[in-house]
């Protein structure tokens, strides 16, 4: 018998390239609950979250930023519901937002000597990256994503830049860029790498 | 100190590289192959080409007393090559499993090897003398992801394996006839087969590129995709862990690590270039590279007259030669091994990576 009988329609094209072998094999990762290969993290509500931004607004008030930001920090929500952890990045913005930018590296310096700095500006670089994803953070407050949507053709300007509704957002936009610039001058392209890596999302 | 010894082979990357005991041939994996280089004076050439795998081969070692190669490849298959006088001899080695072995060490008995692969299993591998067959027995549980590493403890019975479940582990490979019954340790007092004798974690738990044991044993240290290394202290079967010190950095991930001794870590990866870190039980420090870049450019120091800047501005159009990285190592490193040691410490290691060259360091 030769070997070209062998060959039938399905062998010869690359269908079979697509079929999903994980989901035949029974203790593949797609059969399996992943998150319980790591230790639960504690819940956070959304109260605790408003009781804790009270607290950091008088930090700010009484002039102390670094406590401020360490108070947000040190908390970071990252089992909670949507609005917990919509209201924690609301007020990390805050704090970024308030501090000026002659004081950020000194800042920043400062949390990264200290013991267990290192693992506080990792999450401050979680929050900057999510107030990105976001879109238009803080200032633009509760405006719904949806109406952000038709804005994504790129260069067109009619229509695409609302000037003024859209000015507070891309100043807090701004804001953020420029402390992930000083954050990684401070804590090095480690500090990306691990925000990428970690499964614990804020 | 001496100069690092650079061995450009080829411009390919490598992916795993192996001395023999002697020092005078280097097995290297390259693509579908596994290269020998016979040394000659000061370089390295090509000696032979040991071709069996019909896809990417993955790891490669030599055993140093035998003399025996073992390597794996993306094809699910491990070769033992044999040195006989004609040449070597292949043997394959069936590993039972379905996906890509990634990784293969010699036990420091050199009765068995461990391969990691893919398929969550870890096959361990020892030659069966009345069947004249390598026999392969799997660690399964709990793996739940590819293995990208195996370290093999002193003893020869326990294996570290690192995995992209972000898990760090200790086994018991402890095969029945093969192994003496080890001593009881920090890790565990009776070892049958398959026992879990650790299980870490980091913090931000990236996937585990690279694991290895302290020259003692006693504790393990694993390089993470987190940029990170941690050092676990185990106190006792059954306990959790005196110490488990993690070391986040500021630099890129580390594809691998050694322990120079106890009191010192070697790792390197992405950032091209080697890093050294020193501590104890009481908590770990990244202290700086190990190559000294005062020879900017490696060596060759160009004249810096107008002459010189003007012919470069004419030619490419800027002043600086900035298309070669400071560090010897052009790309990234993907294996460290140690190369020399003297009392009980490593005095020189050797490094591979995607540039295609070995390079031997003093550590």
């Amino acid at each position: 018998m030769s070997i070209i009988q062998q060959h039938t329609a399905a062998s010869l094209t690359d269908a079979w390239r697509t079929v999903n072998i994980d989901i035949l094999t029974e203790d593949s990762s797609v059969n399996f609950d992943t998150s319980t290969l790591h230790p639960p993290q504690p819940e956070v509500s959304e109260a605790d979250v408003r009781t804790l931004s009270t607290q950091v607004r008088q930090l700010l008030r009484g002039g102390d930023a670094e406590g401020a930001l360490r108070g947000c920090l040190e908390t970071p929500v990252y089992n909670g519901t949507d609005g917990a952890k919509e209201a924690h990045l609301q007020t990390i913005i805050e704090v970024l937002q308030s501090i000026k930018a002659s004081d950020m590296t000194p800042l920043l310096k400062g949390i990264y000597a200290a013991p267990g700095g290192s693992e506080l500006l990792d999450v401050l670089m979680k929050y900057i990256y999510k107030g990105m994803a976001s879109g238009a953070p803080a200032a633009a407050g509760l405006k719904s994503p949806a109406k952000m949507t038709p804005q994504s053709t790129g260069f067109t300007q009619i229509g695409s830049r609302p000037g003024a509704s859209n000015e507070p957002a891309s100043a807090a936009m701004s804001v953020l860029l420029s402390w992930h610039e000083k954050l990684v001058e401070v804590a090095g392209l480690g500090c990306i790498g691990r925000t990428m890596t970690d499964w614990r999302r804020v | 100190m001496a100069a690092p010894e650079v061995h450009h082979l080829f411009h390919n990357p490598i992916a795993d590289h192996s001395f023999s005991a002697d020092h005078a041939t280097l097995a290297v994996a390259r693509d579908s192959t596994v290269e020998l280089y016979g040394k000659a004076g000061n370089a390295f050439k090509l000696k032979d080409v040991l071709k069996g795998h019909d896809k990417t081969v993955t790891s490669v070692d030599i055993a140093p007393n035998s003399g025996r190669i073992v390597s794996c490849s993306q094809d699910r298959n491990a070769l033992v090559w044999e040195p006989s006088p004609t040449g070597y001899k292949p043997t394959l080695v069936l590993l039972r499993i379905s996906r890509a072995a990634t990784f293969v060490r010699w036990s420091p008995s050199e009765t068995k090897f461990a391969v990691g692969s893919g398929d969550r299993v870890i096959a361990v591998c020892y030659f069966e003398e009345e069947n004249d067959w390598w026999v392969s027995k799997h660690l399964k549980k709990p793996i739940r992801s590819t293995i990208t590493s195996v370290a093999w403890h002193p003893n020869s019975v326990l294996l570290a394996a690192g995995s992209t479940d972000a898990h760090a582990r200790v086994f018991s490979a402890f095969v029945k006839g093969v192994d003496e019954r080890p001593e009881p340790g920090v890790w565990g007092e009776r070892l049958p087969f398959n026992t879990v004798c650790g299980e870490y974690l980091n913090n931000s738990a990236g996937w585990v590129h690279s694991v290895s044991f302290s020259p003692s044993g006693n504790a393990l240290a694993f390089a993470a995709h987190d940029s990170s290394i941690t050092v676990v202290y185990p106190s006792g079967p059954e306990q959790p862990p005196r110490a488990v010190l993690s070391v986040p950095t500021q630099l890129l991930p580390f594809k691998s690590l050694i322990w120079k001794a106890e009191d010192e870590i070697i790792a390197a990866g992405y950032d091209c270039e080697a890093f050294r870190f020193q501590g104890g039980e009481g908590g770990w420090q990244l202290v700086g590279t190990v190559e000294s870049k005062g020879s900017a450019g490696h060596g060759e120091q160009r004249e810096e007259s107008a002459l010189n800047m003007f012919r470069q501005m004419d030619l490419k159009g800027k002043v600086k030669d900035d298309t070669q990285l400071k560090t010897i190592h052009q790309n990234t490193i993907s294996t460290i091994r140690p190369y020399e040691v003297s009392g009980g410490r490593v005095t020189k290691f050797s490094s591979s990576g995607v540039d295609g060259r070995v390079v031997v360091w003093n550590a």
